[in-house]
């Protein structure tokens, strides 16, 4: 339900639809997307920045909100923790979302031990909020090596070949063993796996289950994971430090129990980082579109422990995060939307960028239509632009909303919201961490014996993720992780040792940084702003 | 301020929060139950009754905004019996459903499972199951995120969350492979790209540009 003055700014955007609808907006020419970027994306705000001064990537650029976390100390007491094994493992996976399931049901596949241990229940990630759909190149007219070109344009030739060639190619196969496990993706009439086009590719390549593709593919997994007595399962213990041996490489890791309120030490041949992303750092006071548990940690850890890391200046501000009502602010609405034709207005009434741009472009834009003061505010002081979701009726077909996007027909009926009827107030909201930890094919980091899938991981997508590449890249370097992970199984790993943090704290001493920030951060530090 | 009854206790917190919120607000400090914060997860359940009201509804603690004189507690876990299964290993999935949830058929539509925070119609979709209509219940339990809520109100003990999602994995299994992915495998098969791709090893970023441009236009 609008308030009355929002209503009013409403008016405007339904007595403008007829106008709107007639007119098409020209896409930018190169140079006017440069500038765009330049002026208003959030990765170009220079006083959001600061280069590192330890560790492996001393000198690089990274978000202020990274820098503070890298650049301080842990609560854990470093020199008093006992490490002593609790548990040993072959593989460790850290992190329960699709890449961390994934990894350990391959690992167990080939006959290794897992355990897997996460911050939250099991599942609660940014894996099972995905609405949109995954990449695979499964169409006639497309084909691997496309995907794999669209890929590095998305990126602007940032991620790393042979990864990305990793990625489209895995892709097909990928689909392959979902469906195998017992996931239903939408088909067309023919039986063919239905394939929709999206921003920035080249031939339809998104596979979805109605709007609830993450859900429906993690309820699988999740699932599946129970066959096996193999992979045991801790949950509501996030991890918060990893430990190597006397030649660096990792062999295990300091878990915190949640319930408990104690630390307990895991000893593995191999250790899996897949905690995912880092959307609740909130960069720059942007809402976020991610889950409770995403806090960057995998970062944080890894760099400790001396992994390279890369594009941690990156970040993707998804266009369409809700800002209104107060209590979904940051709340994604899908891709899917603009792709088929929603617009966006301004104040004023008017469409003011090609909504089929990419999502960098496009966030860029209403940034410079708020900071323009071209923007429409909330009760409350945020804000936005409108996406005009019901105009999709007229172009496309009556009742057409209600049936393709019932997640979100539901998520805004509890606010009593109707979609079919009224456009929604929105604002970019932090959605992807675009780097990460280095990983090579087999998904392992320059530390020996740790892996890194999923979100957390650096490398494939560059400078910008494509729609759908992220929901690919958890199982094909989940699968990979897993499957090289395994096969450390033999190894005899050496006592637990936490060296690697004291050397890294003795940087930090000898710099005289003597930060305040605790990390890793494990949860958000709520700030209800209404208070 | 409103004065609401949290976890049994009585206590007044700012307008316009959440469940989730006025707990945090009020020095819980809750972390099982909570998922997504989007409304998406099902992680964050509760039940509440509303001032005046007789009947106790249900509903997500990240999107239940709370009203003056609310008495709310969180739900965010339920027991109920999973069956445990290899799926891959089983030919015909649907025939065993009635050995891995034998509960199922006790079931007597009472419809007290109609609790449903997504407006999932459970009971409706419990019937087809029972009845045989599979591919129903599966389309049916699309929305479901699994919170359990609904088999918190089964007096048989029914847990229509895992028999939807066994049922959802079955049909899922039995339809062909695709034609389309089936025809993409078979041409990788044969490694006609493998060759090119192995070019790109050896590209430099201004001739990778290049490369990729020409791979669009054609
Ligand atoms: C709302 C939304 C919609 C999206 N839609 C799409 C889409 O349509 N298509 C697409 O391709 N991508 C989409 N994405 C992106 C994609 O879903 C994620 O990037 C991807 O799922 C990440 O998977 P992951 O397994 O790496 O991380 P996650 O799924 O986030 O899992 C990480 C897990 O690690 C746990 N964890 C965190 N820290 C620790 C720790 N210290 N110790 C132990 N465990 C920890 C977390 O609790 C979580 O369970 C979307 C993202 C969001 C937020
Ligand atoms: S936390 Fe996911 S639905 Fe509320």
């Amino acid at each position: 339900m609008y308030p009355a003055d929002l209503l009013k700014s409403l008016e405007l955007v339904h007595s403008t639809r007829e106008r709107r609808m007639a007119e098409s907006l020209l896409r930018l020419e190169e140079q006017q997307r440069n500038e765009l970027l330049k002026t208003y994306h959030p990765d170009y705000k220079d006083a959001a920045f600061r280069n590192l001064r330890v560790g492996a990537n001393k000198g690089d650029r990274v978000t202020h909100e990274f820098a503070d976390l890298l650049e301080s100390f842990s609560d854990l007491d470093h020199a008093r923790i006992n490490l002593q094994p609790e548990f040993t493992t072959d593989v460790l996976v850290l992190g329960g979302g699709g890449a961390g399931v994934t990894a350990a049901l391959f690992a167990e596949s080939l006959g290794a031990r897992v355990l897997l241990a996460t911050k939250l229940r099991l599942g609660n990630s940014n894996t099972i909020m995905a609405l949109g759909g995954m990449q695979a190149s499964v169409a006639e007219e497309d084909s691997p090596l496309r995907h794999f070109a669209d890929t590095m344009i998305a990126g602007n030739f940032a991620g790393s070949a042979s990864l990305v060639k990793a990625l489209v190619e895995d892709g097909p196969h990928i689909v392959k063993w979902l469906l195998d496990i017992g996931v239903n993706f939408d088909r067309n009439v023919l039986g063919n796996l239905a394939t929709k086009k999206a921003g920035g590719l080249s031939a339809p390549r998104i596979l979805s289950i109605g709007d609830h593709t993450g859900l429906n593919i993690m309820k699988v997994l999740k699932d599946e994971m129970r066959k096996s007595s193999r992979i045991e399962l801790l949950e509501f213990t996030p991890a918060v430090e990893l430990t190597t041996d006397a030649d660096g490489a990792c062999n295990g890791a300091i878990l915190y129990d949640l319930g408990r309120r104690r630390h307990l030490a895991i000893q593995a041949k191999a250790v899996i980082l897949a905690t995912g992303g880092a959307g609740r750092l909130h960069n720059q006071g942007f809402p976020t579109s991610n889950n409770f548990g995403a806090t960057g940690d995998a970062v944080v850890l890894a760099y400790r422990a001396g992994a390279g890391i890369e594009g941690m200046d990156s970040f993707q501000y998804h266009p369409t995060g809700v800002m209104f009502p107060d209590h979904m602010v940051g709340v994604l609405v899908t891709e899917a939307i603009r792709s088929l034709g929603a617009h966006l207005v301004n104040g004023n009434g008017e469409r003011f960028v090609n909504e089929l741009e990419t999502r960098d472009l496009v966030a860029a834009a209403i940034i410079r239509e708020v900071e323009g003061g071209r923007g429409v505010r909330t009760p409350s002081g945020k804000i936005g632009v409108w996406l005009d979701i019901p105009v999709l009726e007229e172009l496309l077909e009556k009742g057409m909303l209600k049936k393709r996007f019932p997640s979100l027909f539901k998520q805004f009926r509890r606010v009593k919201i109707d979609i079919t009827k009224r456009p929604l107030l929105i604002y970019p909201t932090l959605h992807y961490q675009n780097g990460g930890i280095l990983i090579d094919e087999r998904g392992e980091s320059t530390v020996s014996n740790l892996f890194v899938a999923g979100e957390a991981a650096g490398g494939i997508h560059g400078r910008n993720r494509a729609m759908g590449n992220s929901l690919l890249d958890i199982f094909v370097f989940g699968r990979r992780a897993g499957l090289a992970s395994a096969e450390r199984r033999f190894a005899v790993p050496g006592s637990l040792s936490l060296n690697h943090v004291t050397r890294y704290y003795d940087r930090l001493k000898s710099l005289r940084i003597s930060s305040v920030a605790k990390s890793p951060t494990l949860f958000p530090e709520f700030i209800v702003d209404k208070l | 301020m409103l004065t609401i009854e949290l976890e049994g206790r009585k206590i007044k917190v700012p307008e316009g929060l959440t469940v989730i919120e006025a707990l945090w607000d009020t020095g819980h400090d809750v972390k099982r139950g909570i998922g997504c914060l989007s409304g998406l997860c099902g992680a964050c359940t509760v039940a509440y009754l509303e001032a005046g009201a007789q009947r106790v509804k249900f509903g997500l603690g990240c999107q239940t905004v709370v009203a003056e004189g609310m008495n709310v507690i969180m739900l965010p876990y339920f027991p109920s019996r999973m069956a445990r299964y290899d799926m891959e290993s089983m030919t015909s999935p649907l025939q065993e459903l009635a050995d891995h949830y034998p509960e199922l058929a006790t079931c007597n539509d009472c419809k007290a499972c109609n609790i449903c925070p997504e407006w999932i119609d459970v009971a409706g979709f419990v019937k087809t199951s029972r009845e045989g209509g599979y591919e129903s219940t599966a389309e049916k339990v699309m929305g479901c995120h699994m919170c359990g809520l609904c088999a918190s109100r089964c007096p048989k003990s029914i847990a229509p969350q895992y028999v939807g999602l066994y049922i959802q994995r079955s049909c899922a299994r039995q339809r062909p492979i695709p034609p389309n992915l089936a025809k993409r495998l078979e041409q990788m098969a044969v490694l006609a790209e493998d060759s090119e791709f192995a070019q790109v090893a050896a590209l430099n970023q201004a001739e990778l540009e290049v490369y990729c441009r020409k791979i669009l236009d054609s």
